[in-house]
């Protein structure tokens, strides 16, 4: 009984911080009508801000609080100005919602560059020792964290509730462009509780840094946490909000106390899928409901990339046999090794690019087909000696199985929901592969599987693979660009846009909704079985939730609905760190700076801008004129 | 002209405490051009969204050349062969005006995702006959200079066009045109008039919800006026010109003979 109240004390303790990053998120949705994915970085930043003033440099409390506190609203205020604020005119929701993954990721690399890759705990407010009631313990850092929820709550509440501020934030939350026509400056509203938001996630990791162990990717987790708060509790419904921290911490703690810590987020995702099924708005229902269509909104406009008839066929051969000869150019084998990583890679990024560049389907956990791939055709091979081809087959199999479950949830679901259960599937892949350690090896990884190979022929050395690789994707790349370019890709486009629209002209959307998951699934779960096989090692960070964002950074920069265009963000972001070793640290920062900066001002990628600056110069004397008169 | 293209009886739809369509009941023949006019929220788009299963009715039913289309999905609907247009031009953005056009022929597209992924002869030798007519039907309506510019840059009477375009591509048997002329200035609405003419000419019978009136007096067989949910006349062009309620609709309530 008393190992019980214990563990709900701990749920509650671990709650409280899940609830403040739901009230961040529900404010910043309430005034802006986007999720914030950033949120959980703010937590770990303002954290480890208040280790650094009050460990090493030594400074009382207060004044460290003060300080770590003013960072964080100072970083808020500059990620707030520079990125979200314009973002909000010029992008679509889920495109937004895809940026803030990468100022997740961006703060994630400013926290490895300044606070390197350790992790940190705070010394407890008020020392060590627990407190013992009736002989539960009790640390005493917990009255802490419940008095700064609590304190949070109450001046949220006042300042939206009983002042001229709140009343301006509210404005906004019920609609923008009114507030705007009363002359509320919105953008500052929107900037203002963004930061706002930033500091209450900072306060959080502030309160819970003594009891837990923060690290520069510790973010991702909370923003994961407070993210599915607020979902269960219902979005933008503060109270909501709090409820769905506290439930989830409980549910959380009591998955990690009577079944295994290692299931515990799964459970706690579990959780989340059924109430996406049975609930999608979540508990409690706040304001006026928001248009959510995936990417179904003007803002999309892109323009549109192509390079047709001879000048596509010309650089299509050029970029085949620069493929087929670079390994004879290359000046060591350590590029080549990265190249071969770079060609696996791109395979699921192409994948991707179907789903979400011509599909519009955003998908957040990506990696748990690689996952469900790798791990698949990995424990075949080693355990039951399976031949790696069957292996692959296996592990595709099982992957459409995966996207067919996960269709029947998402092809509901649209815009935030559908972004939820994609990242909460893959978050859970993620846990079963930790978690699962007689199968997968847990956290360690599998080691000892063989090398790819067809019958008797092993592709045993990178050379060999290369080419392998290369092949494979000159294949997929001409069969997806027979497939894209014809009726099947209209439709997909058909659905990205307006499903409407597409309805009233016969396309069936949940087919091809279904469609561009099983062919992304497919094609991921075979990147991860090569994965697997050319590293002859599989853990879960290969192929965790991190990847899922790399996938879609890489997926951007180089240029959605492009096919081809991400082999150049894949091979930007896998190389630069093989070519430049000591950039190695850098990399996760410029994986976020790269996203966010292509987000906002490069929205076709690298090689989409270059494609449509190139169709320009070519088309300008073809297009002239105006319509002309009608009918004979 | 025997035969009914559509058939709507006694069609009824509340939306909370608005009573948005009201027992409208009409009949559009085989091979008419039926217009549908009233002033704005007279339930004239509703109906529309009745009849292709974006809302389901209270009451009432539909029949398309005999078939019910209550039950019946977007999809089922615009399967069986009517297609319509929307209020907004709602051509896909992100695809060009070619792409806009082939994107209507998703019905009668036959070569599976599969042969097209392969190159197959088949599938690329439907693509090309497609091809060929959107290319004609680009021509017909003189947007051809456009093949490949983005949809979305074309002018308003452009896009309006492209949809209609669009939507002859999945060879209709009945098309629904939700206010084709918005936006259209009085050149493009002469050719637009034109085209209609011959859309019905060329054996599909058409439905046009419309405000503009010189527009429907010069093309329309058949004219259905709705005015607060309910049909209040129906008749040819020329004795709808002289109705006093469809003028009372319209410009108010009028001094009785002072028409």
């Amino acid at each position: 009984m008393i190992q019980a109240i214990q563990i709900v004390i701990g749920g509650v303790l671990q709650g409280a911080v899940f609830a403040l990053l739901a009230l961040g998120f529900s404010l910043v949705y309430r005034v802006t009508g986007v999720i914030n994915l950033a949120q959980g970085g703010f937590c770990v930043f303002g954290a480890l801000l208040m280790y650094t003033l009050q460990v090493s440099w030594g400074l009382p409390i207060p004044l460290a609080l003060a300080g770590a506190l003013a960072g964080t609203a100072l970083g808020g205020v500059i990620l707030g100005y520079t990125t979200f604020g314009p973002a909000l005119t010029r992008l679509s929701v889920s495109s937004i919602l895809v940026m803030t993954a990468g100022l997740l990721t961006l703060i994630q690399g400013v926290l490895l560059i300044g606070w390197s890759s350790q992790p940190y705990a705070l010394p407890p407010i008020s020392g060590e020792a627990p407190i013992a009631i009736f002989g539960v313990r009790i640390p005493t850092q917990g009255f802490w964290i419940v008095a700064a929820a609590v304190v949070i709550i109450l001046g949220l509440w006042f300042l939206l509730a009983r002042t001229r501020l709140g009343l301006a934030l509210r404005a906004c939350a019920e609609n923008r462009l009114a507030a705007r026509l009363m002359g509320i400056d919105v953008p500052r509203m929107t900037l203002f509780s963004f930061t706002l938001a930033a500091v209450i996630a900072g306060l959080g990791g502030i309160a819970v840094a003594p009891i837990t162990s923060l690290e520069f990717d510790t973010g991702g987790f909370f923003t994961n946490f407070g993210f599915i708060s607020v979902a269960v509790g219902g979005l933008g419904a503060f109270a909501g909000s709090v409820f769905g921290g506290l439930v989830l911490g409980v549910s959380e703690q009591l998955a990690a106390g009577y079944v295994s810590s290692l299931f515990a987020n799964g459970l706690a995702l579990a959780l989340l899928l059924v109430m996406l099924l049975w609930r999608p708005n979540g508990l409690f229902t706040a304001g006026p409901a928001r248009r959510q269509d995936v990417r179904d909104e003007q803002r999309i406009h892109r323009a549109i990339v192509r390079l047709e008839g001879r000048g596509g066929a010309i650089f299509a051969v050029l970029a085949a046999v620069f493929i087929l000869v670079l390994p004879f150019i290359l000046p060591g084998a350590g590029i080549l090794n990265s190249l071969v990583i770079t060609g696996i890679l791109f395979i699921a990024v192409l994948g991707l690019d179907v789903l979400m560049g011509y599909a519009g389907q955003v998908s957040l956990g990506h990696a748990g087909f690689m996952a469900i791939g790798g791990y698949t055709a990995a424990i075949l091979a080693t355990t039951y000696h399976w031949p790696p081809l069957a292996g692959v087959a296996a592990g595709i199999v099982l992957s459409l199985v995966c996207a067919f479950a996960l269709s029947l949830v998402t092809t509901r679901l649209r815009g935030h929901f559908l972004a939820l259960a994609t990242l909460a599937f893959g978050l859970m892949i993620d846990s079963l592969t930790v978690g699962l350690t007689d199968v997968t090896g847990g956290p360690s990884g599998l080691v000892g599987i063989p090398s790819f190979s067809v019958g008797p022929y092993v592709f045993g050395s990178s050379m060999e693979m290369y080419y392998l690789v290369a092949v494979l994707i000159f294949v997929l790349v001409a069969m997806l660009h027979g497939g894209l370019r014809s009726g099947f890709g209209r439709a997909l486009k058909a659905v990205r846009t307006d499903q409407t629209a597409a309805a009233a002209l016969g396309v069936n959307v949940p087919r091809y909704k279904l469609a561009a998951v099983c062919l992304s699934a497919a094609l991921a779960s075979l990147s991860g079985s090569l994965y697997a096989f050319y590293f002859h090692f599989l853990s879960p960070e290969m192929v965790g939730a991190p990847r899922s964002f790399e996938m879609i950074a890489m997926l951007v920069a180089g240029g959605e609905a492009t096919l081809v265009g991400p082999l150049l963000g894949v091979a930007l972001l896998t190389l630069i760190p093989t070519v430049f070793q000591p950039f190695a640290l850098y990399k996760t920062f410029a994986e976020g700076l790269l996203l966010v900066l292509c987000f906002l001002w490069l929205p076709e990628g690298m090689f989409g801008s270059a494609a449509v600056w190139l169709a320009r110069i070519t088309m300008r004397r073809k297009v002239d004129g105006r319509a002309r008169t009608v009918v004979p | 002209m025997s035969e009914a293209a559509l058939e709507i009886k006694a069609l009824d739809k509340n939306f909370g405490g608005l009573h948005a369509v009201n027992k409208v009941s009409f009949t559009v023949p085989h091979g008419s051009l039926t217009a549908v006019i009233g002033p704005n929220g007279a339930g004239k788009t509703t109906v529309f969204n009745l009849v292709t299963g974006l809302y389901r009715p209270d009451s009432g039913d539909a029949r398309f050349y005999g078939q019910s289309l209550l039950d019946r999905s977007p999809v089922e609907v615009a399967a069986s062969g009517l297609i319509r247009t929307f209020q907004s031009a709602r051509i896909y953005p992100g695809m060009t005006a070619l792409e806009n056009v082939l994107a209507g022929a998703h019905l009668h597209f036959r070569a599976s995702a599969f042969s097209q992924m392969l190159w197959l002869g088949s599938a690329r030798r439907e693509e090309r006959a497609l091809t060929r007519r959107a290319e004609a039907l680009l021509e017909l309506v003189g947007l051809a200079s456009f093949r490949d510019v983005a949809a979305t840059e074309l002018p308003m009477g452009g896009q309006k066009l492209l949809e209609v375009v669009r939507a002859l591509m999945a060879q209709p048997r009945l098309l629904l045109l939700d206010e084709p002329a918005a936006g259209l200035n009085d050149a493009e609405t002469a050719e637009l008039a034109e085209l209609l003419r011959a859309i019905r000419d060329a054996g599909i019978s058409v439905v046009v919800v419309e405000h503009n009136m010189s527009l429907v007096m010069g093309v329309a067989d058949q004219v259905i006026v709705l005015d607060a949910g309910s049909v209040v006349a129906s008749g040819s062009p020329r004795e709808i010109q002289q109705d006093q309620r469809v003028i009372a609709a319209y410009v108010g309530q009028a001094e009785p003979g002072a028409a």
